[in-house]
């Protein structure tokens, strides 16, 4: 599902975000990508959905080579990749229908399917009754599990999260990790980013240590 | 397809949001048309009128008095065989004379002292319009005046000629202030849009991030784009034939009879729809310009 192949990536004035980085990470497959902040896990999961440029090496992800893709290509190859950060990225002024209503219509879905889906994600993660309500009136997790609804709106072969628990406390970040396996648990590879070691620890899945922008461990 | 549902639903609410916006630009645009539509108004009024002097134009040959009807006849054969000659009319020195009296009304008593008829009598020439360059009009009326029985040769070019100048002027003049006018225009609507896409900027930002096309993006700025220019053409075209409308009604007149011509028309109708057109164009071209220039960045 995602290679990667001696990816650098510096940004200007020669800050090295990534170094050398080589990884295999098969489809199905869970993996934490570990580290302290600024161990350059963002700018992994970045290059991921192309959101940035190597500055050299290969990324291939389903198959595809994202470096070498045509800038017209790009929104083709995010509709098969789910993404979540660690701000939500939510619309504030409008509902959580409408949030997720958004990936529908960006996708041209007829309406009647779109919102049977919408429906569907939030019985998922729990949050039908608050179909309504704008995320001003939710907590942290409820956004957080908003989110993982929207980035499941477009069945994504490639889950990737960014410090998904980030801002949240021992209890919400169990409810999170617990939903980010159920949805391993059906098939989706699931990439999550995170700081927490402890929680990398505890839950024994497959790991890589990030440290400077270079990979120096790994746990399997 | 969905899509277009979905992309005119969203310009929909950007209109609705940016509201105040959308009315400085269609206020712009429609103040912009409004001109432009002045100046093609009178153009085309004083361009008919032109035509229609051109049409009539007139060269007068006043006859020596003590002309044979042999001598008279021979002219008005040589006169009509002319190419430039469309038609003539005769006018006796009885009949000038009536037809100066009745000018005259009311002061006929000037007349009284004069004993003999002193107005000559005279043929009006229609002349084609393509002779009727000052050149043309030079040689033809000089040669007329050595024709045997020709008193004088009267024609007034000159000033028919200053009016399809000062016609020409205008039409430029109105094509500059044009072409100024839409230049702001453009620049209201660039910017109103590209607030309405700042405004929208995180939701652009998740847009691309699930996988939206730039064009997927720019659709609903360059539908409310469009929609700014036509509405604001649109209320140009309105005020235009109010005002007109109005102007004929103030002047008690009817279409008819400014100039006693056939003239005081408003827009050719042509025209009228090409300028909707150019107000929906500059529309979708401003909005092109912002969105552009953000997606971008």
């Amino acid at each position: 599902m995602i290679q990667f192949f001696h990816v650098y990536k510096t940004f200007t004035r020669d800050v090295e975000a990534l170094a050398d980085i080589n990884l295999h990470v098969q489809k199905g497959e869970f993996i934490f990508i570990a580290g302290p902040s600024g161990a350059g896990k963002t700018t992994l999961l970045r290059l991921l959905f192309r959101d940035e440029l190597p500055t050299s090496g290969q990324i291939l992800v389903n198959g595809r080579n994202v470096v070498k893709l045509r800038e017209r290509a790009i929104p083709h190859l995010r509709r098969s990749i789910g993404v979540i950060f660690q701000d939500f990225k939510l619309l504030r002024d409008r509902s959580v229908f409408d949030n997720l209503a958004l990936v529908y219509r960006v996708l041209g879905v007829p309406a009647a399917v779109g919102k049977r889906k919408v429906a569907n994600l939030l019985k998922l993660v729990g949050l039908s009754h608050k179909a309504q309500m704008t995320p001003y009136r939710l907590s942290g997790g409820e956004q957080q599990r908003v989110a993982i609804a929207r980035a499941l709106m477009n069945d994504p072969v490639l889950l990737l999260a960014d410090e998904p628990t980030g801002d949240l406390d021992a209890d919400l970040a169990a409810d999170v990790m617990r939903l980010l396996g159920d949805i391993h648990a059906r098939g989706t590879t699931v990439v999550v980013a995170t700081h927490d070691m402890n929680m990398v620890r505890d839950l024994g899945r497959r790991a890589i240590i990030l440290k400077g922008g270079r990979i120096v461990e790994e746990h399997q | 397809m969905e899509r277009l549902r979905y992309i005119l639903q969203d310009a929909l609410v950007n209109i609705r949001r940016s509201r105040w916006g959308g009315l400085a630009s269609i206020g712009t645009i429609a103040v912009s048309f409004v001109i432009v539509g002045i100046f093609l108004i009178i153009t085309r009024n004083l361009g008919a009128l032109v035509t229609e002097w051109k049409e009539q134009f007139q060269v007068t040959v006043f006859l020596e008095d003590g002309i044979t009807p042999e001598q008279l006849a021979l002219l008005k054969k040589r006169i009509e065989s002319e190419r430039a000659v469309k038609a003539t009319t005769y006018t006796s020195k009885e009949e000038a004379l009536q037809s100066f009296k009745r000018e005259l009304r009311g002061k006929e008593s000037l007349l009284e002292g004069l004993g003999e008829n002193p107005i000559p009598a005279s043929l009006q020439l229609r002349i084609h319009e393509a002779y009727q360059t000052p050149e043309a009009l030079r040689q033809f009326t000089a040669s007329l005046g050595r024709l045997e029985g020709v008193e004088d040769v009267l024609y007034g070019q000159e000033w028919v000629d200053r009016l399809a100048a000062a016609v020409r002027m205008l039409r430029l003049l109105g094509l500059s202030v044009g072409l100024a006018l839409g230049m702001a225009s453009l620049l209201i609507v660039s910017n109103t849009i590209r607030l309405a896409v700042y405004a929208r900027a995180e939701e652009i930002e998740i847009m691309r991030l699930v996988g939206a096309t730039k064009m997927h993006i720019r659709a609903p700025f360059l539908l409310e784009g469009m929609i700014q220019g036509g509405l604001g053409s649109g209320l140009a075209l309105l005020l235009l034939f109010g005002a007109y409308r109005l102007t004929l009604w103030q002047l008690q007149l009817t279409p008819g009879q400014i100039f006693g011509v056939g003239v005081g028309s408003f827009l050719d109708p042509r025209w009228g729809g090409a300028m909707l057109l150019a107000g929906g164009g500059l529309g979708a071209f401003g909005s092109l310009i912002s969105v552009g220039r953000f997606l971008r960045a």
